[in-house]
């Protein structure tokens, strides 16, 4: 249980506990007897009282009928680009397919490091002014740097071919 | 030994709902959709007060959820994991807005268009206008917590979860649970105390 926590309480989270009514009996009865001879401590837990009994008594937000009405193709709609993760999830497969070639791996991790190195090279402009294009004459198209995933996608000029890197962040 | 049939009109368990949607059952996963879509919005509503993002969190949480369904455990019930996702992406809006400074509290419940609903105060005027100005207070409040903090307070005092529970939907410790909630009750009680002072 939780009282453990509150019996090493100082003073003010006792109060606060107490209110609440979070405090084991005896020290629930120990407190009350204590607040009920100190008009301060009155004070701190009718505030506290306050403050749990208005937020217990909020009336919920609700959304109107038609966007509840809405909800689920909101959500489908989000899902399209991702829906496929469901029936083939393709990350843990990814992830297997790296993990049972190892050579894979290490191809990929020297390849993201050569495209580091190269992009930093061109920033810091020791292949000239920095420009949307490596020196592989391949172009970077575009760089999303979305939260869970970070994606560039390259492709050679004269060429419909596109290469999208994702960079995954590592799933628990 | 099989247990006995359950009435076909028994809605059908979180659980068992989960793993036809792992299956790639979608009907189950709207189900699911269905079943907490409420709870996801209002929940997602008292940690952002406002009507526009709480929809975009909860149907973003609901995304989320489906496309992780596979390395959903069942440790946690389905309910307690979504409201995990729900108050991560609320405590992430909240963070980009206050770092933007376009942090925007409309602070309505009620669907536009209709009264909101208040709490009951025994048709007291004097309490009713005295409940909606410690209302007000409270909002501003809160609004000014850090968003962990909010949190844990909005999963205790609104949603009305155990310790336990808000430590699986946040993803901490208990201790840490007790102590943010500490913190909250302790600024609201603040700014409440000043406001009972200048009451007396």
């Amino acid at each position: 249980m939780i009282h453990w926590f509150h019996m090493a309480l100082g003073r003010g989270r006792r109060l606060a506990a107490y209110a609440a009514a979070e405090l084991p009996p005896a020290e629930h009865a120990r407190v009350e007897a204590d607040v009920r001879s100190c008009p301060a401590c009155r004070r701190e837990v009718e505030a506290y009282h306050l403050v749990s009994s208005t937020l217990r008594t909020e009336p919920p937000a609700r959304m109107s009928p038609e966007q509840a009405a809405a909800f689920l193709a909101g959500v489908e709609r989000r899902l399209r680009p991702g829906t496929a993760a469901l029936a083939r999830p393709a990350r843990p497969a990814l992830r297997e397919l790296f993990w049972d070639h190892p050579r894979l791996s290490l191809a990929s991790a020297a390849a993201a490091v050569i495209l580091v190195l190269g992009l930093t090279l061109v920033q810091m402009e020791v292949w000239g002014p920095w420009s949307p294009s490596v020196p592989n004459g391949v172009e970077v198209v575009s760089i999303e740097a979305g939260e869970d995933a970070p994606v560039m996608v390259f492709q050679a000029p004269g060429s419909s071919l596109k290469v999208i890197w994702v960079f995954e962040k590592p799933t628990s | 030994m099989a247990g006995p049939e359950r009435p076909s009109r028994e809605p059908e368990d979180d659980r068992n709902l989960v793993d036809r949607a792992k299956q790639g059952d979608r009907e189950a996963f709207a189900t699911l959709v269905r079943r907490h879509q409420d709870r996801a919005f209002n929940l997602a509503y008292q940690m952002v007060r406002n009507r526009e993002d709480a929809l975009d969190i909860s149907q973003e949480a609901f995304a989320r959820a489906y496309t992780s369904l596979p390395t959903f455990k069942g440790e946690a019930s389905f309910s307690t994991w979504l409201h995990r996702i729900v108050v991560n992406l609320a405590i992430d809006s909240l963070r980009r807005k206050r770092v933007a400074g376009t942090a925007s509290y409309d602070d309505t419940r009620a669907v536009p268009g209709e009264p909101e609903a208040e709490p009951s105060t025994r048709d007291d005027p004097a309490i009713a206008l005295e409940s909606k100005q410690v209302r007000a207070l409270l909002a501003r409040g809160i609004a000014q917590l850090p968003p962990a903090q909010q949190a844990v307070l909005v999963l205790r005092e609104i949603e009305g979860m155990t310790y336990e529970e808000i430590s699986q939907a946040v993803g901490c410790s208990l201790g840490t649970v007790m102590s943010r909630l500490f913190y909250a009750r302790r600024r609201l009680q603040q700014v409440l105390k000043m406001h009972l002072a200048d009451l007396r």
